[in-house]
């Protein structure tokens, strides 16, 4: 089963995007900051990585998309960013740092169902 | 009054923060698109189910009616008759699309025996009389209320009034309405149209042949309705005949 890490530091999101893909055969795992993210990353070894960019800390989403990316451990889990409404920068910011798709918040549930499972047909 | 007496916990009121909330609305608008989708797709399983069925229907008829018209005058005529005994538009709505699979059962009759000038033997006559249970067969036990109505007509079309029909001689009103009314239009589209064997009746000899078989083959109330609207379901029969309707007016 694909393992798929959701990185947000709102609960409520976390929980609104396991739902989403609640249908979906998947073995969900969540962090709630940059640091733990990387943490279970390494543990965990996911398939996917569902990243919010806006995260407080020291760690935002395109720094933790910059070292899942650039760890040969990790083997390169796929990394879709989740960026806030008009946050057009982060789009090309997110190409630098190594993403493979980004979705803007509110995201459609089902075009991130979508833009998952294209990421398995790419990989 | 009876109850229990309980206090009640203080309900936790907790709220979605603004980003969490936009989330949701985003669900629930995927929620909405979905479900019309699945909607719309049910439909269209419904509608080719339909349509599957209905050229199964055609190929059945078209063995000894050339051009199949027969089944789509007989869902027009059965809706215009429901509709002048004053059952509901749905009902009626419902007959015309049900109506044209009555016959589907003469496909497991062979041409021999469907061919057949004449009378038949016993033999020959047992064999012909299995097609209405072929037929509900056929159209199986379906979970739609439409496909469950064509199924009752096919079983009991040549059901009579009288008790003396087939397959089970149900009598009266124990035929269902569908069949009763299904029954009085086949036989008079029937009779008025040119068979291998004989030629059409005119219309006024095949009312006759109606008008006597009330109470006996037929209902005697349906009959004295279809007697009294002769005019419009010759017209509706007569429009057909000039401009057949597509077999896709006859799927919902």
């Amino acid at each position: 089963m694909k393992k798929i890490l959701i990185v947000d530091d709102h609960a409520d999101i976390r929980r609104l995007i396991r739902m989403t893909l609640e249908f979906e055969d998947y073995d969900i795992y969540e962090a709630e900051d940059g640091a733990t993210a990387l943490l279970l990353a390494e543990a965990l070894r996911p398939d996917l990585v569902l990243l919010d960019v806006m995260m407080p800390g020291d760690l935002d989403g395109l720094a933790v998309c910059r070292r899942i990316k650039g760890d040969p451990l990790l083997q390169g889990p796929g990394v879709i960013l989740l960026t806030a409404r008009g946050q057009a920068q982060d789009c090309e910011a997110g190409r630098l740092a190594g993403a493979d798709a980004y979705l803007v918040k509110p995201f459609s549930p089902l075009q991130l169902i979508d833009v998952i499972s294209q990421q398995w047909t790419a990989a | 009054m009876i109850g229990v007496d309980f206090d009640p916990e203080p309900p936790v009121t907790r709220s979605f923060d603004d980003a969490a909330a936009a989330q949701m609305e985003r669900i629930i608008t995927d929620l909405g698109r979905v479900y019309q989708e699945r909607n719309e797709a049910l439909r269209e399983v419904a509608r080719a189910h339909h349509e599957a069925l209905l050229r199964l229907a055609l190929a059945a008829e078209m063995r000894d009616d050339d051009t199949g018209v027969h089944i789509t005058r007989i869902g027009h005529l059965a809706e215009a008759l429901a509709l002048a005994l004053g059952e509901t538009p749905e009902l009626a709505h419902e007959l015309r699309l049900a109506a044209p699979m009555h016959d589907v059962g003469k496909i497991g009759v062979p041409d021999m025996v469907l061919k057949k000038p004449g009378s038949y033997t016993p033999e020959e006559r047992q064999v012909m009389n299995q097609h209405p249970v072929i037929g509900a067969q056929i159209l199986g036990r379906s979970r739609i209320r439409l496909f469950q109505l064509a199924s009752e007509v096919a079983l009991t079309h040549h059901e009579r009034w009288d008790g003396a029909g087939y397959p089970h001689g149900l009598a009266g009103e124990a035929i269902p309405l569908s069949g009763r009314i299904v029954a009085i239009v086949d036989f008079f589209d029937a009779l008025t149209m040119d068979r291998c064997y004989r030629p059409a009746f005119s219309d006024e000899v095949a009312l006759q042949m109606l008008a006597e078989q009330g109470g006996l083959a037929f209902d005697p109330r349906i009959v004295a309705c279809a007697l009294r609207h002769a005019d419009r379901l010759i017209a509706v029969r007569d429009e057909i005949n000039r401009n057949p309707p597509d077999l896709f007016s006859l799927v919902e």
